[in-house]
């Protein structure tokens, strides 16, 4: 009887330790969950190279491309973050606007979206080469003129 | 200056091309009404490049920064050749510096275009009155340089400002074309400086490419 009563009393006794030290230990337990957003940051500079800085930015998504999806404001680098809505695959509209200066640009928006883009634009060497040519033509012109008058 | 695609609603970059097509016919009118049409086409195909090029030319002016536009030495230089040596400068921009638009074409010819007929009918009067030294030639240069950029900015704030959509935040956006219009009162200056010196070297050098205009 004795026995009996002593392994019911280690028993309990080893259960209330199991709790105590169960139970702080829970307290500091973490979930943890997530979820993978497409994030798109576009840089709004003007052709100089100066930073669009407090640009306007309206963005339409692809199924409604005359209600604005969200506005916004460049900051002072020119850059604008957003989520887009990936339930609502396709092409979304992003246009930057600043003193009637802006283009727009128009980022594909699916499963897997990743890269990058821009609108717009030349690299520097094809820049002055076709400058050249347009010079060139105008220079031929006048020359072509000038010598008929002579 | 130069009015990119997607800016303007489509009545008002129509209503830009239908006002273009009639100055240019009536440019292209008063050239054939010339005794010689062709003599002028070698200045106004060189400078039709000085204003292509002049547009990469950047000027800062804190906190924006601002680009030639020479339509004033254009008009005053070329007189009727300076709107046709303008919109096909701006075709070539547009095409190839992203300055501006094709379907702005129209407009961005009318906001530069215009004035620089004014700036040419400006430059003419240094040749009412007796005195026609260099110092005439130099103000009226300066006036027509300047007044052309002065209107062409004027004209640029008015079509924007009536032309706000509904989807931005006017205050915002008013304030920023107020501030790129203020900027560009330097330039003005700076404009009407160039057209100046540039008439008075060509009235001491080769006076004969004045004399039409």
């Amino acid at each position: 009887m004795g026995a009996k009563w002593k392994l019911i009393t280690d028993l309990i006794f080893t259960l209330t330790l199991c709790l105590m030290l169960a139970v702080p230990a829970h307290a500091h337990g973490a979930k943890i969950e997530y979820t993978v957003d497409v994030v798109i940051e576009i840089v709004a500079a003007y052709d100089s190279g100066e930073p669009m800085a407090g640009a306007q930015v309206v963005i339409y998504a692809p199924d409604d491309p005359t209600d604005p999806w969200l506005t916004g404001v460049c900051n002072d680098e020119g850059r604008f973050r957003f989520v887009p809505d990936t339930s609502r695959p396709g092409t979304w509209d992003v246009q930057v606007r600043k003193a009637g200066h802006g283009d727009i640009v128009h980022i594909p928006i699916g499963e897997g979206s990743t890269g990058a883009g821009s609108a717009g634009g030349y690299t520097p060497l094809q820049i002055i080469l076709m400058a050249a040519c347009v010079i060139w033509g105008a220079v031929g012109t006048s020359l072509y003129f000038w010598r008929r008058r002579a | 200056m130069h009015v990119p695609d997607g800016i303007l609603p489509v009545p008002v970059t129509a209503a830009g091309y239908a006002v273009t097509a009639a100055v240019t016919w009536y440019s292209i009118h008063k050239i054939n009404q010339r005794e010689n049409p062709r003599q002028d086409v070698p200045k106004a195909s060189l400078l039709t490049a000085a204003f292509f090029v002049a547009s990469w030319i950047h000027i800062p002016v804190p906190p924006t920064s601002v680009h030639l536009v020479l339509n004033g030495l254009l008009g005053a230089v070329l007189g009727y050749f300076a709107f046709p040596a303008i919109l096909i400068g701006l075709f070539f921009q547009a095409v190839m510096f992203q300055h501006g638009g094709l379907t702005t074409l129209g407009v961005n010819a009318v906001i530069m275009g215009i004035p620089a007929i004014i700036a040419h009918y400006i430059f003419r009067l240094r040749k009412l009155g007796d005195n026609k030294g260099r110092r005439r030639t130099a103000v009226f240069g300066f006036l027509a340089g300047a007044i052309a950029l002065g209107l062409s900015v004027a004209l640029f704030v008015v079509i924007l400002l009536t032309n706000l959509p509904a989807e931005l935040d006017a205050v915002t956006e008013r304030a920023a074309i107020y501030t790129l219009a203020i900027a560009h009162l330097p330039l003005i200056a700076i404009e009407g400086a160039i057209t100046s010196i540039l008439a008075v070297f060509l009235q001491r050098v080769r006076p004969r490419i004045l004399e039409g205009v």
